[in-house]
């Protein structure tokens, strides 16, 4: 078979139709778990695409002075019900892409995860107020947590982020954990 | 063409005539007869591992599809289809199934994308980065020799 001038034969032919069915296999176990692998309160909800200049945090908010918050979320209006404890963060899927974030200095892998986001903790009253959002778009809503709260920014690739840009939201996410590793729900 | 399985050797032949060549002009010549295939094969690699983790994990992709709400179901399988493409595609040019062909088409989804991050996010090291990749399988779209192909 002659394509644009290039010759196909059946040997070719054989190779492709079963690279065309192991990728639809794969295709098949993508979409299959196309709602895991990534927190609920992944950034990639927020319905954001493309690149997003990072901004500057907050100066009188750095991560690392206080709480955390789903940008998802609605806006925490103080210490009301407490959240629920749900999984071990350390059993999900994600767990190798959290970076830590609070409490703590983060580290350089969860600075440059945090490239693209704004994420803000500080402390209020006996817990912690969290927010996160995606730099340059409206300002993050915040919740609340209890004392001893652990904040994680989740990035599933690192090779996305560019200079003070990240160029796909679509893995990033934030996770508040309590002091046992469970996920805050 | 060589006679072992279909894969064509079509290269350079040494002139008999030609005084005994140096260490310099054999690495030169083996690299001008190698250098293609091995250009094939890390465009493959570049193109089969974007492919595979858009397959398998699409939705940690979405965020690069322009035009398109990340969270959405349709943005998946658009990824999805680009992932099959790029299997598809690295296959084909590692194989040396039709491998110019192939680089081409994989000449035009790299210069979508270009022009894609270009215009979401400037001229930027991943942009820059993908720029020579594009660089790569346009020069494998000219090749027209080809060692290690697939012609059967």
């Amino acid at each position: 078979m002659r394509i644009a001038g290039e010759t196909i034969g059946a040997r070719g032919t054989a190779v492709l139709a079963v690279t065309a069915v192991v990728a639809i296999a794969l295709g098949a176990h993508g979409w299959s778990g196309r709602n895991s692998g990534l927190p609920p309160n992944g950034l990639s909800g927020t319905g954001l695409s493309g690149t997003r200049p990072a901004a500057s945090p907050s100066p009188s908010t750095p991560a690392s002075q206080g709480p955390t918050a789903a940008p998802s979320r609605p806006p925490a209006q103080g210490p009301t019900a407490p959240p629920t404890p749900g999984p071990k963060l350390s059993s999900q899927s994600y767990a190798s892409y959290a970076f830590l974030v609070w409490p703590g200095t983060p580290s350089a892998s969860a600075k440059a995860a945090e490239i693209g986001l704004i994420i803000s903790v500080r402390r209020q009253g006996t817990g912690l107020s969290v927010s996160a959002g995606v730099a340059g778009q409206s300002a993050p809503t915040a919740k609340y947590y209890p004392t001893g709260a652990r904040v994680y920014v989740i990035e599933a690739s690192l090779g996305d982020d560019s200079g003070n840009s990240d160029y796909n939201l679509g893995d990033d996410g934030l996770v508040v954990t309590d002091a046992q590793g469970r996920i805050l729900q | 063409m060589s006679k072992n399985a279909g894969w064509a050797t079509k290269g350079r032949q040494a002139s008999p005539a030609a005084a005994p060549p140096t260490a310099a002009s054999k690495a030169l010549r083996l690299a001008a007869d190698w250098g293609p295939t091995v250009a094939r094969v890390m465009l493959g690699l570049v193109l089969a591992w974007f492919g595979y983790h858009e397959l398998t994990a699409p939705r940690l992709w979405t965020g690069y599809v322009p035009g398109v709400s990340p969270a959405s179901t349709f943005a998946i399988l658009l990824v999805l289809a680009h992932g099959w493409v790029l299997l598809m595609l690295a296959v084909a040019i590692i194989a040396g199934i039709a491998p110019r062909l192939a680089a081409a088409v994989a000449a035009l989804l790299l210069l979508q994308i270009v022009i894609t991050l270009t215009i979401t996010g400037g001229l930027t090291d991943l942009t820059l980065r993908d720029i020579g990749v594009l660089g790569l399988a346009i020069c494998l779209t000219g090749n027209a020799r080809q060692r290690a192909a697939l012609t059967r």
